[in-house]
């Protein structure tokens, strides 16, 4: 069969071929579109009905910070006060005290925990004997699968004043005993510690990701010129992680305001609130075990809104960095 | 590169230095574990003395005994797997579905609906809106509450659909022209073929909800409903503030510390029986959605 | 008659058109290549035709029913994916019988129907297999196995061998080539290789720039390509292209450049042309070698020889210009180097307007 004589007459004018675009009305189109994909919104629905019901809606009820909120008269018909409870919160030292915790603890948290993570994926970098490595990380991974009660709890045994191991030692070595959990100082390198006891192993896996991303040619060609492990670390292995260590300190920035309230709630107590309560555990207190639910809830309003500006700039500084979001 | 043959002198050094170092905090990791089932297996006495330190000193198994004999711990055991297993369920079956959807290009208003969720991520309307939501809602002190009140997370509907998203949607084309509707599309192809994204989710959300114990603690009241974390918090945390209730606990064969030793060890089993398979899965999972974001 | 009938297709995403109204008629058991450089629209034409992207504008006809708005499920076609799309979690069986059992087939019929499908492609050993075990000539027929299992009107194929490797993607067109002498089924086929595109089509369509530049059997668009574009793409190597200016020889018309003359067809619509700058198209395989004092002999300078074994291909450059004959080498590979000159039958030059690219009309050949 040959073409219809129609197909060989096709000139290259029909680059002006008149096109409607599309010959459907705007409603056809989004009629058909619908008939097509219903199905679709039918599998979205529920998430998106998930997320206005038990995330948005309580960002409708954020208002309640600036009213006198009442159990009975509801949110909505609550009246307006302004900017009282905040006012209240600025004067309450109670409340600078949990935000110059919450700094203390992030800025300790970030520079003894942000390396931790780092030096032990370079160490283990550089371990060869497979079973070795392989036990170790396995070991090391666990901590972060195991409750922050547990961790406590073990940290409680651990530091308890009458069986603890801790103690246990210092009496070997001829000192008193120390209550150290109803101690003030000895609360941050507590909590810090324990922390990065639990996390550091688990948060290398990005960084082992990363090295084990860096092409072996650029070890075989440094073997070839003669460098050492070590130098082999710093020339090669930190400057190729390079990237990731600056993006995991930006996501740690941005989140920097999170910290691990739940594990404080598990280890403080009164006599170390001086140093250990923060927004969070302070909100907690006030707020649902005080019933003052309005002005906790602007102290959480508080928080929300510092920590959504570090988020912010935090991904605006990683697209700059990386050119990629950090969603 | 493991190459130890071309290792020199200095480096072997080196290495061996790593080697050591990586060995202790290991060993510091897992003595915790050691010394806490040393202590279970110990008698009360021994253990008050502080002479436990690697190895059960007296074995007994009192404390289990007293442990076990408690209905609070059967029962908080048996919510926790109630909330463990319902509510990771109930988490598939909004984060599968809705993933899905998120990655497909033809979804009409995609940027905003992925905004919605994203937006979840970076802004909380804090702890003390969300609990007087849950209170309206009617959602205290319930089991649904609960099951259904942390479903969805942000973190994984975003590592789902990118997983989603990577797949060539060669395979979904074939389907529909295969006569696919849909949900057919997901069940029998999209599900099967992230089943290792799904079963990364499913982990994570299995050793969160294992481990919470923050929401559970402020939404239950009825002692009956807690879930075992709770249960723990109250015996090792809050009584260990209680000298007295400690000491009350003591006897020849058990005290305070053997028993929340034995608590500590119940639950941990289950989460050292699945931790293989979580192994096998949190370094694709890490890399599906960790190193993305 | 199953036939696909496009008419004035057009596809736009927003305002941007990448297949500007697009004419063809695909006669039922035809075998219909279109071919193309990437981005050419081939196969968005494609996706169109199996319902995968959206008709903006245009009808769209298969056996005689108006396809634009029916849903790709409901246009009895099928269609090989590039990457196969076979699920990694169902055995070859399963695969085969997947769009059997969505379309509530009754077990017995789909059993009946797998197995003979395996039978046609050989498959039958690997039934139980899953597509991870298979290798990639396997694969690529459990796909097309996939296809054939719901006997439909037409087949289409969105550049189904590009994932093989050579040895393979030859055996795997002799196959297809087969099948579709067997079963008889309506093809359209889309692929950026003219050698599959020669091989496969019982007509071939070029494609560039989101239209089609010409349609017609292999030898035709071999012989008579309609355009510059057509003729380098068609071929390999290429068709020899010199920029030339035509007048009066002794006894017709030339084609006269950098010195040298080159004897053209004495067709009316060449001596039209005299004084006009052409571009004269000479396919490596017309052109004779050729030594010293034969007539009409247009000299060349070599520059290297590539041995292919029964045949060479001779790099040499005229006028400034590669140019390339391909030749026989029994008997006078030894020579080669010392070629200087060919001859060419001037019924076989193509000559195309020097400013436009289209081919003169009224100089084709028969096949």
């Amino acid at each position: 069969m040959s073409a219809p004589k129609d197909d060989l007459k096709r000139p290259r004018e029909l680059k002006t071929f008149v096109v409607p675009g599309d010959e459907r009305s705007r409603l056809e189109r989004i009629t058909d579109h619908l008939k097509r994909d219903w199905q679709l919104y039918l599998l979205l629905a529920p998430t998106i009905i998930w997320l206005l019901l038990f995330l948005y809606k309580p960002m409708y009820g954020l208002q309640i910070a600036f009213k006198d909120y009442s159990v009975f008269r509801g949110i909505a018909d609550s009246p307006w006060i302004g900017w009282d409870h905040f006012e209240t919160l600025f004067g309450s030292e109670q409340f600078l005290r949990a935000l110059r915790n919450t700094i203390y603890i992030s800025l300790l948290s970030l520079l003894f925990g942000f390396p931790a993570p780092i030096i032990l994926a370079l160490m283990f970098n550089e371990i060869y004997q497979q079973w070795f490595k392989k036990t170790a990380q396995t070991i090391v991974y666990l901590p972060h699968f195991i409750s922050s009660v547990i961790i406590a709890g073990i940290v409680i045994t651990a530091f308890s004043p009458s069986a603890g191991i801790v103690n246990t030692v210092i009496g070997w070595l001829g000192f008193d005993p120390v209550y150290f959990l109803t101690k003030p100082e000895w609360f941050r390198p507590i909590f810090v510690g324990t922390t990065i006891w639990q996390e550091a192993g688990f948060q290398s896996i990005v960084y082992l990701a990363a090295i084990a991303g860096v092409s072996p040619t650029l070890y075989e060609s440094a073997v070839v010129d003669g460098a050492s492990r070590w130098q082999m670390m710093w020339k090669i292995t930190l400057p190729s992680i390079m990237t990731t260590i600056i993006i995991m300190l930006i996501i740690r920035i941005g989140n920097m305001l999170e910290v691990s309230f739940e594990m404080i709630i598990l280890l403080y107590q009164p006599a170390t609130y001086e140093t250990a309560d923060v927004i969070n555990t302070y909100i907690y207190r006030q707020g649902i075990q005080g019933g003052q639910y309005d002005f906790a809830a602007a102290a959480g309003l508080f928080n929300a809104v510092v920590a959504f500006v570090l988020v912010m700039t935090a991904n605006t500084l990683s697209k700059r960095y990386s050119r990629t979001s950090l969603w | 590169m493991s190459d130890a043959a071309l290792y020199s002198r200095g480096d072997r050094i080196f290495v061996w230095i790593n080697v050591f170092l990586i060995g202790a905090f290991a060993i510091s990791t897992l003595y915790p574990f050691i010394y806490i089932a040393a202590l279970s297996f110990s008698s009360g006495f021994e253990a008050r003395a502080g002479n436990v330190l690697l190895t059960p000193v007296e074995f007994t198994i009192a404390a289990y005994e007293r442990v076990l004999s408690q209905p609070l711990f059967w029962s908080s055991y048996a919510n926790t797997f109630i909330y463990t297993i319902g509510g990771t369920l109930m988490s598939l079956a909004f984060i599968i579905p809705g993933a899905y959807a998120l990655s497909r290009p033809r979804l009409f208003g995609r940027r905003f609906w992925n905004l919605m969720v994203a937006f979840t991520m970076w802004f909380h309307a804090g702890m003390i809106p969300f609990f007087l939501n849950m209170r309206d809602l009617g959602l205290l002190d319930s089991y649904f509450g609960i099951i259904i009140g942390f479903a969805v997370n942000g973190f994984n509907v975003i590592l789902l659909r990118n997983f989603f998203e990577g797949v060539p949607s060669s395979f979904e084309e074939a389907a529909r022209m295969d006569g696919a509707n849909e949900l057919q599309i997901l069940w029998k192809v999209y599900v099967p073929l992230a089943k290792p994204a799904i079963a990364t989710v499913a982990l994570f959300c299995i050793v969160s909800r294992w481990n919470g114990f923050f929401w559970a603690m402020v939404l239950l009241q009825d002692e009956k409903k807690i879930p075992l974390q709770v249960y723990l918090r109250k015996v090792i945390v809050v009584l260990s503030d209680d000298d007295e209730f400690a000491s009350s606990l003591l006897t020849a064969s058990y005290s305070f510390e053997t028993v929340s030793a034995a608590i500590i060890v119940c639950s941990i089993i289950p989460v050292l029986l699945i931790y293989p398979f979580l192994q096998k899965y949190f370094n694709k999972g890490i890399l599906l959605g960790g190193v993305k974001e | 008659m199953s036939g696909v009938k496009l008419q004035k297709i057009v596809k736009a995403y927003g305002a941007v058109q990448v297949v500007h109204g697009i004419d063809l008629d695909v006669q039922e058991n035809e075998f219909v290549v279109l071919v193309g450089p990437s981005g050419c629209g081939k196969s968005t034409t494609l996706r169109m035709i199996a319902g995968l992207e959206e008709i903006s504008a245009g009808a769209l006809h298969i056996d005689g029913r108006l396809m634009n708005r029916v849903a790709p499920k409901d246009r009895d076609v099928a269609m090989v994916f590039q990457n196969y799309a076979l699920y990694p979690h169902l055995n070859v069986a399963e695969n085969i019988a997947f769009g059997l059992k969505i379309r509530k087939v009754s077990k017995p019929e789909i059993e009946k129907s797998v197995e003979e499908v395996g039978h046609i492609l050989g498959l039958t050993e690997y039934l139980d297999r899953r597509p991870a075990d298979l290798s990639g000539g396997q694969r690529q027929r459990v796909a097309m196995g996939r296809a054939i299992v719901r006997r439909p009107k037409v087949f289409l194929f969105d550049e189904p061998l590009s994932n093989l490797d050579a040895k393979l993607r030859t055996q795997m067109r002799a196959e297809i080539k087969r099948l579709h002498n067997r079963l008889g089924v309506t093809s359209i086929y889309v692929t950026h290789d003219q050698v599959e595109a020669m091989t496969l089509a019982d007509r071939i369509v070029v494609m560039s720039d989101g239209n089609i530049e010409q349609v017609g059997t292999p030898m035709d668009l071999f012989l008579n390509p309609k355009s510059v574009f057509v003729a380098s793409f068609l071929g390999a190597p290429p068709m020899n292209m010199i920029k030339a200016t035509v007048a009066e020889g002794d006894t017709g018309p030339v084609a006269v450049f950098e010195g040298q003359k080159i004897k053209l067809a004495p067709l009316e619509a060449l001596r039209n042309q005299i004084g006009k700058s052409v571009t004269v198209g000479i396919r490596p395989e017309f052109a004779e070698i050729a030594g010293e004092g034969t007539a009409d002999r247009i000299h060349i300078g070599m520059d290297l020889i590539e041995t292919l074994g029964s045949e060479a291909l001779l790099h040499a450059t005229l006028g400034g210009e590669p140019f390339v004959i391909r030749t026989e080498t029994l008997g006078k590979h030894n020579a080669l180097g010392g070629v200087s000159g060919f001859t060419i039958r001037p019924d076989l030059i193509r000559v195309f307007d020097g400013e436009t690219g289209e081919a003169l009309v009224g100089q084709e050949v028969e096949a």
